[in-house]
């Protein structure tokens, strides 16, 4: 038999969670695919399940000091429904798997699935967002950076659960995703690419670059990112190939049954082009413009 | 006037299949019965030194080789597959043994303690090794006019080269069967194509005359050709598990196992060597067809054959020299699956026009119209296009209604239009028909008329398409045609459900029956028709020289097909494909167009996204996390048109119209993703990977 446990509350989850060892499980749409044997066999649970996914506390999204709180257990087309998702992260959400898996899918699991392809990931990675981890002891806040170790590996303790994530209410000018599948729908991500930035007389004045599934975990560099701003985009665009250098030595990709590793990087660094040459380029050159008065 | 036959009705097998009600064989509810599940190979090619077998609970069973009561070979076109493996075995995911019993736990946890020990063989596993070591099944050759001397008067002569990938079925129902032992009755129960292909194996692996086994199709959740002979092997192991253990006995594949041991589509290398006069024409042509077929040959040959024969398309091509070979490799084997190797060849040669036209600097479109086939022009073996041929009207309506010519002349990087033209023979290969000699029935029982034939409802709507045949005929309300079950035991051979050859061919003999019946109506209140299949008087085959009419007519199409490729990412949107067919005539126009999106769709899937390899023997796409097909998400804007031209021994004219769609898809999206890129396509799937090169290679 698999055994588990339902608690009605938070606290009496964590208390669970202190006790036994156990799995915790929210929409079961990763665990049950990883954890199944087969037609008519129960799934592979060595450990009693914790079931999660109902908790009213982890339910809960809401503004707090200009950042955005999502319990982990809100589900994805919650997150689509809400109007205190940004679009970018919406334009994210909206390319994961399909309605119906949707409709199980939590945040909370996909961070803690920590999957190299996981799609909330880049924009996490790329907002400095930050997750509780609560257990009876008390909670720490932590960097996602720091939570996801490696792949399908995390910093979360046997007695914690996810709990809430926290994201700075930050919306940015510029704003481009890719999600490269092998289909247009319910398709696990090759490559991905995240860029944000705010441009203001045509310097830059932040900018966020984030690349999925395309290294052991989220590829990120504060360093190559403050190297960008202040300088104008004409000079990023000028010097475009040593910033894609740098980045290039930071994606390590894989061959795998979905793509291979020469396409997910030469794919990623032209998408990382794209954002400069087209999207930042093209966008500061129209704000110019404006403020010219050229357009209406 | 009654309305015309081709005014859609609503399928039948609609509402029980939406609502639930329907019950697949996992539904089906057996007293006693037993569960199964298969020790499969795990080495490519070794032998098997020892099976060790932990101690058996109570009512728990292992069957294998010694438990055949007759032959332990699956009979099919080559029965070379053994029921269960013998000394060695061939490929990942053969079958070694039946765990069998009452409960699924336990039945895995015996087949975790069962220990093979092999020694491993050298083995093949592409068809260059297998080329190279001339690992060969099947070698066929046919020629026209004189090939040779045509190429030593060519002008110049151009070589080209195409291959194409694995395909897997992903019916939505896996595969199943259960079979039950009683009143010295073998009973077996199961999705399946071709009841009577699985009575024939199951008669010589029981050793045991066809009376004493009733093959009963249960309701199919999709074949595409993949239930056409593979559940042959499955209801020979069910049904000798049934024998041993004396209650029934059920076989359900999750996804994961049925992709990994079921058949798929042949991946093929197709090479050419065109002789062009001075006029840049093709008058002569070399085709080498090379098939993976996999560990066995089973039903290969015949896949070979429609291949070769189809390997023309629309063109006459006045000097021929083709060649077929079937080669073996420690894959999993090959088998049926809708175009039935006639995609391969459709492909390879529609590219290669494609190409050769670019090169001259020709419309592709003008240089294959000129080769184009026309009435009385001999087939490439050497028979007869009897029929009008209407593929100028084909043309001009797909042309105008995708506004092709300008679309081309208006083209710019990245934004692609491409043509093919294709025909599919309908009914089966060479003398197949001739030697099924399908049989049908129809029985009056009052105001009823009962049909019998052993044509399957997989989901292709043939139920809906019979009934309507017989009842306009007749010329009864559709509610009163009874179709019979499809049970061996209760309705005559009207051979398998395949080759696009239902409608046509079982179809055509209802009508005849039904004729007889509506001019005897009067007569009695029970009266029987029966009715055998004879091919058309002017058809002659020689199936060992392969020359004559390798089919009685030929459905025709043309496609149109519009792509975008990202300039960044190298992703292939298909925008929008535009179709023409003749298909004689629709007996149903929704069921027909239905079929065409479908296998539009499912050549889209081949042509684009659908790829998977092997690692030595070992599927690297397994599982439907990593092997994709397209979804509704995937699917193009599909504009879809008919132009009727009946054919006289089709039913209402019909001919063939299941396989057609799925043949022109894939030349078309890959014409006009070379349209789109600049570049030649020459293999397929084409991924973001290898258009990302090949545009670099170029620049
Ligand atoms: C058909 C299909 C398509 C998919 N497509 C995509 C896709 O496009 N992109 C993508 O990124 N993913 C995709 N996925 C994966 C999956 O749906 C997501 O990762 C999802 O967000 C997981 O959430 P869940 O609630 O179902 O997690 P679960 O399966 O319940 O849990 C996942 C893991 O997280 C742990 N966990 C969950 N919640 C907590 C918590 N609060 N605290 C501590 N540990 C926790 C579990 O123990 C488990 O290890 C797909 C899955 C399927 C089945």
């Amino acid at each position: 038999m698999v055994k588990g446990f339902r608690p009605e509350t938070l606290k009496e989850a964590l208390k669970l969670r202190a006790q036994y060892d156990c799995l915790p499980i929210a929409g079961g749409t990763d665990l049950m695919v990883q954890k199944a044997r087969g037609f008519a066999l129960k799934p592979d649970f060595r450990k009693p399940l914790l079931f999660i996914g109902h908790l009213p506390e982890l339910q809960r999204l809401e503004v707090i000091n200009r950042q955005i709180h999502i319990g982990a257990g809100v589900i994805l087309t919650d997150l689509l429904n809400s109007e205190t998702i940004p679009d970018i992260f919406k334009e994210i959400l909206a390319l994961m798997a399909s309605p119906p898996s949707r409709n199980l899918a939590s945040i909370g699991g996909n961070i803690c699935n920590a999957s190299p392809a996981g799609d909330t990931l880049p924009y996490l990675y790329a907002m400095d967002a930050q997750v509780v981890l609560q257990s009876t002891d008390g909670e720490r806040i932590i960097p996602i950076a720091g939570f996801i170790t490696g792949p399908k590996q995390t910093d979360l303790k046997n007695s914690e659960l996810l709990t809430k994530i926290i994201i700075p209410q930050t919306e940015f000018d510029i704003n481009m995703y890719r999600k490269i599948g092998q289909r247009k729908g319910m398709s696990l991500t090759k490559a991905a690419f995240l860029g944000m930035a705010n441009v203001a007389d045509g310097k830059i004045q932040d900018i966020r670059i984030a690349f999925g599934s395309v290294a052991q975990t989220v590829v990120r560099s504060g360093k190559i990112e403050q190297s960008i701003v202040g300088k104008s985009t004409k000079d990023i665009v000028k010097n475009i190939s040593e910033i894609s250098r740098q980045y290039a030595a930071l994606i390590r990709p894989i061959d795998d049954a979905r793509s291979s590793a020469a396409y997910r990087k030469k794919v990623s660094l032209r998408l990382l082009e794209e954002f400069f040459v087209s999207n930042l380029a093209k966008v500061s050159n129209l704000r110019k413009a404006q403020s010219k008065g050229d357009i209406e | 006037m009654k309305e015309s036959i081709s005014k859609p009705i609503q399928r039948v097998d609609g509402p029980a299949k939406i609502s639930g009600e329907a019950r697949y064989i996992g539904d089906m509810h057996f007293e006693n019965r037993l569960y199964a599940k298969t020790l499969r190979s795990t080495r490519a090619k070794a032998r098997i030194l020892s099976v060790k077998k932990p101690p058996l609970p109570r009512n728990y069973f292992i069957v294998g080789k010694d438990d055949v009561p007759g032959v332990n070979r699956m009979r099919t076109v080559v029965s070379d597959h053994p029921i269960f493996a013998e000394d060695t075995v061939e490929y990942i995911g053969q079958p070694i043994l039946l765990v069998v019993g009452p409960e699924r736990e336990k039945i895995y946890d015996i087949i975790t303690k069962i220990k093979v020990e092999y020694e491993d063989l050298p083995a093949l596993f592409t068809l260059e090794d297998a080329e190279k070591n001339s690992e060969v099944f099947t070698d066929y050759h046919y020629e026209k006019g004189e090939p040779q001397r045509a190429f030593g008067e060519a002008a110049t002569i151009v070589e080209d080269e195409f291959r194409t990938g694995y395909q897997e079925h992903v019916y939505l129902e896996p595969q199943g069967m259960t079979a039950e032992f009683r009143d010295d009755t073998m009973f077996v129960y199961g999705s399946m194509q071709c009841p009577f292909y699985a009575e024939g194996a199951l008669t010589e692996a029981l050793g045991w005359p066809a009376e004493r086994i009733r093959v009963i199709q249960t309701v199919t959740g999709g074949a595409f050709g993949g239930k056409e002979e593979f559940p042959s092997l499955t209801a020979c192991q069910v049904a000798v598990a049934a024998l041993k253990t004396g209650r029934p006995v059920t076989m359900i594949y999750d996804r994961d196992e049925d992709i990994i041991c079921s058949t798929k589509r042949h991946p093929s290398i197709v090479r050419y060597k065109a002789a062009l006069n001075r006029n840049q024409d093709i008058v002569a042509l070399e085709i080498d067809v090379l098939l993976d077929a996999g560990a066995y040959n089973g039903l290969s040959p015949v896949v070979l054959q429609r291949s070769m024969f189809s390997a023309t398309g629309v063109y006459n091509f006045p000097h021929l020299k083709v060649r077929g070979r079937n080669f073996m490799t420690n894959n999993v084997p090959s088998g049926a699956y809708r175009g039935f190797g006639a995609p391969q060849t459709i492909f390879g040669t529609e590219m290669m026009l494609h190409n050769i036209a670019l090169k001259l600097g020709i419309d592709p479109l003008e240089y294959k119209m000129r080769h184009a086939l026309k009435r009385g022009d001999p087939t490439c073996t050497g028979g007869k296009i009897r029929d009008i041929v209407k593929l100028p009207e084909i043309v001009k309506r797909v042309t105008q209604m995708s506004g092709y010519h300008d679309k081309r002349k208006n083209g710019q990087k990245y934004h692609g239009i491409g043509i093919s033209l294709f025909l599919h023979g309908c009914g089966f290969t060479g003398n197949g028909e001739q030697t099924i000699g399908s049989k049908i029935i129809l029985k009056k029982e009052g105001e009823k008329v009962i049909l019998k034939v052993s044509s399957t409802e997989m989901g292709q709507g043939a139920e809906t398409v019979l009934r309507k045949i017989v009842a306009y005929t007749v010329d009864i309300p559709f509610e009163n045609v009874i179709y019979e079950s499809v049970d061996t035991g209760k309705v005559p051979d009207s051979g398998p459900t395949v080759a696009s050859r239902t409608t046509m061919i079982v179809g055509g003999l209802l009508q005849q029956a039904g004729l007889e019946l509506k001019d005897r109506w009067h007569e009695a209140d029970k009266i029987e028709v029966t009715r055998t299949y004879r091919h058309p008087d002017y058809i002659d085959w020689n199936n060992d020289t392969f020359q004559g009419d390798a089919y009685p007519t030929y459905s025709w199409g043309a496609n149109v097909a519009e792509v975008e490729i990202d300039p960044v990412t190298y992703e292939i949107d298909v925008k929008k494909i535009s179709a023409v067919y003749d298909v004689g005539l629709p007996i149903d126009e929704t069921a027909l167009r239905g079929q065409m999106q479908g296998g539009i769709v499912q050549g889209i899937g081949w042509a684009t996204i659908e790829v998977m390899k092997t690692d030595e023997g070992r599927l690297i796409q397994k599982n439907l996390t990593d092997y994709k097909v397209p979804t509704s998400m995937d699917v193009p804007e599909v504009e879809c048109d008919f132009i009727n031209n009946p054919y006289e021994f089709g039913p209402f004219g019909a001919k063939c119209a299941g396989e057609l769609p799925f043949v022109g898809s894939p030349p078309a999206v890959a014409a006009a993703v070379s349209n789109a890129l600049g570049v030649p396509i020459r293999s397929i799937p084409i991924t973001p990977e290898m258009l990302m090169e090949m545009d670099s290679d170029e620049n």
